[in-house]
């Protein structure tokens, strides 16, 4: 197979994305509305509480780095979840496709999806509250983006997992999960405050360590990025690893053929 | 394409259940081979090892001169599947479902558009291509599902019940084009189907599996003589006859009289219909009609 060959292998999961996310109105609500409300609402509780500058900071930070998680962890999931809802997937299996090929393509579209929610935050964060979300430079939001968008894909290959291994019903994690990593990552307040074991959880997550870093450079602490993207790059590998034992289990198990009725 | 000892079962709720036992055959290249049995025989669970969707609990699988259990991938790129009550992303048109599916064959350039343009064309597709697939009736559904399953000139094409769901025309229409396709690419094409005449009209062989067991196997000649089903016929006379006489008859394996009528069936191989016509003798013969078994007669035997 040639490279194009394969380079067309994972943009057919851009590709099917695309064209169901510009058909679907549900994308503006995804790409805007949630993200902008979210955002709104955080900036008006900080004005209500009179906070200062760096702890408006340290929240909006949160609200957009979980606008954005939830955003390209949601695409990565639906390369199972559009399948599943159209009954198709043994369509997909069938083909000479591998789990990477359609994680990468799902991503891709996530990475768009996940860039364009965070440029429509942090130009409205700006506008509304005047926090600039450019303050720390490029190269720390260009690594604390690709640490989000690492992360996100983990989370959206647990939930293709899940579905594999459990089923219909497990697409209740796709929404679920991102929940999980607001309250033990320090979305809207420091991990410092959580009990014991939560915190022990907290610093096993990806996301603590980002927003710990994207903090720093408004003054707000110290981090350990290097940790944190080396974890992201691990458990990103470590579900790309699983993804691939669950395909090949529902093909033993007969669930590929139960996922299709 | 060869299978050896192919088991299969599926654990629902603790209990386990044996769906196929020990399922050995094999396809040579070129066949048009027909998988039939009744519902809950095990067809498409075969069909899904044979296309490697699923994998077999025991035995071993060649599929295009490769061990289909371990280069599953390098036998997926020459192979296709068009499923029974098939199913694509709804919101996408025919167009782009097509072309999202020659993607993930890794069909790329003018090659790609070319393949989408000839599949849609081939299924008469070309009025509905900017159609959403949830919007298409079953019958062009299913015309989708067969477009897709020759988008990568597979050299093994394998049908699910191809036909289910689709009105006497449709499926006459569709047959057609499955003949065309076969005979056009000279492709090997194995085929589910529980419409005995299609699998007549269709197969060069055909396998009977009834609850998850191979019960009989040929062409549907050998199927019919095997099982010993002969022609029926019935003939009207005027005058006397002696029923013993037919009865022995070589060929001959059922006679019922009743009034100034027989019937018989009876094997058509040898002398046996002259036969039949001289133990008549003397007595005059109003009116013969013979009637030929079909799949049917020999679906009906074996689901017994």
């Amino acid at each position: 197979m040639s490279w194009r060959g394969e380079l067309n292998k994972v943009l057919s999961a851009t590709y099917k994305n695309w064209i169901i996310s510009k058909r679907n109105v549900f994308t503006v609500f995804e790409l805007i509305f949630w993200p902008f409300i979210g955002l709104l609402s955080i900036g008006l509780l900080t004005r209500f509480l009179e906070v200062g500058d760096d702890m408006v900071a340290f929240v909006l930070v949160g609200a957009i780095a979980l606008s954005i998680l939830q955003i390209s962890q949601i695409d990565v999931a639906y390369i199972l979840l559009f399948d599943l809802w159209s009954k198709s997937i043994k369509q997909t299996f069938v083909s000479p496709v591998r789990g990477y090929h359609l994680v990468l393509g799902a991503m891709l579209f996530g990475v768009i999806r996940g860039v364009a929610v965070f440029l429509v935050l942090a130009a409205a964060s700006g506008h509304l509250f005047g926090f600039d979300f450019l303050a720390g430079g490029a190269v720390t939001v260009i690594v604390f983006l690709a640490g989000i968008f690492i992360t996100a894909a983990s989370i959206g290959m647990v939930v293709c997992i899940s579905i594999l291994l459990f089923g219909q019903r497990a697409d209740v994690a796709a929404w679920t999960l991102s929940g999980i990593m607001m309250l033990v990552s320090g979305v809207y307040y420091p991990v410092s405050i959580l009990p014991g074991p939560l915190q022990i959880l907290s610093k096993s997550i990806p996301l603590t360590y980002l927003l710990e870093y994207y903090r720093s450079a408004y003054g707000y602490g110290s981090h350990q990025i290097l940790l944190g993207m080396a974890l992201a790059l691990l458990y990103f590998s470590a579900s790309l690893l699983i993804l691939n034992l669950a395909i090949e289990r529902a093909r033993r198990t007969g669930m590929m053929l139960r996922l299709s009725e | 394409m060869r299978a050896e000892k192919i088991c299969k079962s599926f654990r629902r709720l603790f209990k386990e259940k044996m769906v196929l036992f020990d399922i050995s055959l094999s396809i040579e290249e070129g066949e048009v081979f027909g998988i039939l049995g009744p519902n809950g025989a095990g067809k498409t669970t075969l069909m899904s090892i044979f296309s490697t969707l699923i994998r077999p609990d025991k035995g071993s699988l060649e599929v295009l001169g490769r061990d289909a259990l371990r280069e599953t991938h390098a036998i997926r790129e020459r192979i296709n599947i068009s499923s029974g009550n098939p199913n694509f992303p709804w919101s996408l048109t025919v167009r782009e479902n097509l072309h999202h599916s020659a993607m993930l064959y890794g069909l790329y350039g003018r090659s790609l558009y070319r393949s989408v343009d000839d599949s849609i064309s081939a299924f008469g597709l070309e009025s509905h291509s900017d159609a959403k697939f949830e919007t298409l009736s079953t019958g062009l559904k299913q015309r989708v599902s067969l477009a897709k399953s020759i988008l990568n000139r597979p050299q093994i094409l394998f049908l699910d019940e191809p036909t289910s769901g689709l009105d006497p025309e449709m499926a006459m229409k569709t047959r057609d084009l499955i003949k065309k396709i076969y005979q056009k690419e000279e492709i090997t094409v194995v085929l589910t189907t529980h419409y005995m005449p299609e699998a007549e009209e269709l197969c060069d062989r055909i396998a009977f599996l009834r609850e998850g067991r191979l019960v009989a196997l040929g062409t549907p000649k050998e199927l019919k003589r095997a099982l010993q089903i002969g022609h029926r016929i019935t003939i009207e006379y005027q005058g006397m006859i002696d029923p013993v006489r037919l009865r022995i008859i070589p060929g001959v394996m059922e006679v019922r009289e009743l009034s100034g009528r027989v019937e018989m069936v009876f094997d058509h191989s040898g002398r046996t219909f002259s036969s039949i016509i001289k133990a008549f003798g003397e007595a005059d013969i109003l009116d013969i009609e013979i009637e030929q078994p079909d799949l049917e007669d020999v679906f009906l035997e074996l689901a017994r």
